[in-house]
């Protein structure tokens, strides 16, 4: 009796005091940690380490219970003064004018709606793993979707700053929407900036509708398990001040927030049917949000803007550059969280690597369409914009013996190495199966992303068609400080979110799980050698592994859930 | 888990509900009441010097038509107010008869007299205000179309004090730019506002329609919605 209980070893592990769990099969140059196992007969494991469903729940309650670890505060904290930065901007800006910012009359908008779009699309990925994947079945979404979501919901935070501040007059921001009012003024119904307004209040709405509602069970898992503390009489800290036991004040949040889900039949039913509509709503916002933004340069007459390609290009690049974004948080999560790895495993980051490359191709295909319309067009305008706004060096310039060159050619050369170069590291399984090489990658797609927005507005803006009126950009240090802020907004709402909330959908985690399937023997619980002689015993006679879902078995039933959260009470 | 919540919570989604049910009409209903011209413009009626023009006496009980004090009404932009000149072609001591005899009028008047006397303008004190990025109000436009001055500022005949009697918003002015039949009358109607007061009278409004839209027609009024006919 002088093994530790289940509970106490994870406690110890969440504090640090031991060693993260040990997968079942040690790191092995084929099949990586376990996941990676490339032979088409075998499904690969979703969740590593032999995990019981009760090991799901410690696990990801514990990283709120026992709190993320040492490093959370400071990381908090610095991340929260670079995001005081913004509201600090913002408040300069609207007490002195947009004109703190670089704009002219040229380029009258740079950085603003640079990071709008860029912001907006990061939080594509986020949709569409929560919405398209969740339709398509796609098993390996439910240990990132949540955090997916999350980043979605904080995007589009950081991203509807932006329009509502660049208004110049930011009490008049009112005007972005359709209200009556004294003056019978209207936004005007036939222009994309208005549907923007509309399509992104209502991304918002229904991410955050999605996000909030997948969470309800995990919420109620956390309820009561603060609750049944509180019944055992369990010691926990206190509040200052007020002296409330952090128990009860968990009981009483999570309880509010979980709306009185009691884990039963029909609140399951109501759940995965809810769940199914939402995602059924959410799947057109994956086409039409970042379309309609496209519009806002579409739909103009300005040379390198008006393009009929913009609508797929656009969303393309967003979840090119969302699954970046979503790759960037989970990487360094998955060191930070021990016990992470067995449930976003080497396959995940594989899978989302070559998510990357896929539509890193269908960017690298717009950018190079883009160039062939302009010349095949004969538009001697659309041309100019391409190879005298963008493409074409100084010295390059010289060489070919052109007058002109392109002032940003180091942002569309940027754009060009990071978004169509880098990705194609992923042809190399090496680099797939890297966590480190992917964070890399996903960093240079972030910056070629940011760099793509900048090159559709600025260089389009900053010479039109008289040469008299043109002019550069220059950001000025609160163009570049709002950015700033805004990226450390983000990371402050992110470090809220692993703080205070599940990270991993759990039911739908353990719908996932081996021991989720009505065909599982607990006999042959270890995953690979179950996996491997599955087919063969006379149990699995389906053939279907145990990294599958019990839902799988049966592809036209809907998700059940036959187990519910242990840590329930 | 009962442990946590008492019983009476059960009541409060309800109830958290219908407050912000009724919390959201109560803000739309009071930004709709209160935040417009039509609550704050209303009814402003500044004190003026001598205790006002009294356009009662003057254009009521004298009968005197606009036009004689305010000239340019439909030669210019601006609805002139007079010089302390066109007061004294009348209130010159002994021109008229009350003048002469009534030491109370004479007390009433006496800072036009001051003011004629010593060159300065008399400090009226301005009623009807557009903001700065509007355009002055173009009354001769408005006058030659035959809109009268009743539409916009009331029956002033009846006024002892001049006070502000529309909104002046710029939902006011659209309300009749996107419908300006209702609003036309005879050319030589325009000031006369004892005239009018009864065809605006609601339970005329067909009548007033049928006149209108026939001057519409005449005229070819094309009142403009475009952003540049107010502002700059």
């Amino acid at each position: 009796m002088s093994a530790p209980h289940p509970d106490e070893l994870t406690t110890k592990r969440l504090a640090g005091l031991a060693p993260p769990p040990i997968s079942a099969a040690p790191y092995d140059p084929r099949t990586g940690d376990g996941s990676l196992n490339d032979d088409p007969t075998q499904r690969p494991p979703l969740v590593l380490g032999q995990r019981s469903f009760h090991d799901v729940t410690e696990t990801v309650c514990g990283y709120i219970e026992k709190g993320p670890g040492k490093w959370w505060l400071p990381a908090f904290v610095t991340s929260a003064q670079v995001a005081g930065l913004m509201p600090l901007m913002i408040l300069y800006l609207a007490v002195t004018g947009v004109g703190v910012w670089g704009l002219n009359n040229q380029v009258d908008w740079a950085w603003d709606i640079t990071n709008f779009v860029f912001w907006i699309g990061i939080g594509h990925a986020g949709t569409l793993i929560s919405a398209i994947l969740c339709l398509f079945k796609q098993k390996w979404r439910t240990s990132i979707n949540r955090a997916a979501e999350a980043m979605t919901i904080f995007a589009v935070i950081c991203a509807g700053t932006f329009p509502g501040v660049h208004v110049g007059r930011i009490w008049m921001a009112w005007m972005l929407f359709p209200i009556p009012n004294a003056n019978a003024i209207w936004p005007n119904f036939r222009s994309p900036l208005l549907w923007d307004v509309f399509a992104v209040s209502t991304y918002a709405t229904v991410s955050l509708l999605f996000w909030y509602m997948g969470m309800i069970p995990d919420l109620a898992t956390l309820r009561d398990r603060a609750a049944l503390r509180l019944l055992r009489k369990e010691r926990s800290g206190r509040l200052p001040l007020i002296g409330l036991s952090y128990d009860r004040l968990r009981a009483l949040v999570y309880g509010v927030l979980s709306v009185g889900w009691r884990f039963s039949s029909r609140h399951w039913l109501n759940y995965e049917k809810a769940y199914l509509m939402l995602a059924g709503v959410s799947t057109p916002l994956v086409l039409s949000v970042h379309s309609i933004v496209s519009f806002d340069f579409a739909t103009s007459q300005l040379p390198g803007w008006h393009t009929t390609i913009f609508p797929p290009y656009f969303v393309a690049g967003a979840i090119f550059g969302g699954f970046a974004m979503v790759l960037m948080l989970l990487i360094p999560s998955r060191i930070v969280f021990p016990g992470m790895r067995d449930l976003i495993t080497a396959r995940h980051l594989e899978n989302m690597a070559k998510i990357i490359l896929a539509t890193g191709f269908m960017v690298g295909f717009a950018y190079g369409m883009e160039f062939f319309i302009a010349w095949y067009s004969g538009n001697s305008y659309e041309t100019d914009a391409f190879l005298y706004n963008r493409v074409l060096p100084p010295f390059v310039a010289e060489w070919i013996g052109s007058e002109r060159s392109a002032p940003y050619w180091w942002a569309y050369w940027t754009m060009i190495s990071c978004n169509v170069l880098s990705p194609q590291l992923f042809w190399f399984k090496s680099a797939r199966r890297s966590p480190a090489a992917i964070f890399l990658v996903a960093l240079l797609v972030t910056i070629g992303m940011w760099f793509e927005r900048f090159v559709i507005i600025v260089t389009s803006l900053h010479r039109a068609f008289i040469p008299g009126e043109w002019h550069m950009f220059y950001p000025t240090y609160v163009d570049i400080l709002t950015f700033v802020g805004s990226c450390g907004t983000f990371l402050t709402l992110y470090l809220l979110f692993v703080r205070f909330l599940p990270q991993f959908a759990m039911s739908e985690i353990k719908a996932v799980m081996p021991q989720a399937s009505p065909h599982h023997h607990p006999g042959h619980a270890t995953a690979h050698a179950a996996d491997r002689h599955g087919a063969a015993h006379p149990g699995g006679a389906t053939g279907m592994p145990p990294g599958l879902a019990g839902a799988a078995h049966h592809p036209g039933e809907p998700l059940r859930h036959p187990d519910q959260p242990k840590g329930g009470a | 888990m009962s442990t946590i919540f008492p019983r009476w919570t059960n009541a409060l989604p309800t109830v958290m509900a219908a407050a912000l049910v009724g919390g959201l009409t109560l803000v739309v209903g009071g930004v709709w009441y209160y935040v417009t011209p039509k609550y704050w413009e209303v009814g402003y009626m500044p004190t003026q010097p001598g205790g006002g023009f009294s356009h009662q006496i003057h254009a009521a009980q004298l009968g005197m038509d606009c036009r004689y004090c305010h000239t340019n009404v439909d030669k210019s932009a601006e609805a002139n107010i007079p010089s302390a000149a066109t007061c004294m072609g009348c209130h010159t001591p002994g021109l008229l008869q009350v003048s002469s005899r009534s030491a109370e009028h004479n007390a009433k008047v006496g800072f036009i007299r001051d003011a004629y006397a010593t060159d300065d303008p008399i400090p009226w004190r301005r009623v009807h205000k557009l903001p700065d990025y509007v355009r002055n109000f173009p009354h001769h436009a408005h006058v030659t179309a035959g809109v009268s001055c009743l539409s916009c500022h009331g029956n002033i005949a009846r006024m002892p004090v001049v006070w502000q009697h529309e909104s002046l918003s710029m939902g006011w002015c659209l309300d009749c730019h996107r419908n300006p039949e209702p609003s036309l009358v005879a050319r030589e109607e325009v000031t006369r506002l004892f005239d009018l007061e009864p065809k605006f009278e609601p339970q005329n409004a067909a009548a007033r329609l049928a006149e209108g839209k026939k001057f519409w027609e005449e005229r070819k009024i094309a009142a403009p919605e475009n952003c540049g006919a107010c502002h700059y």
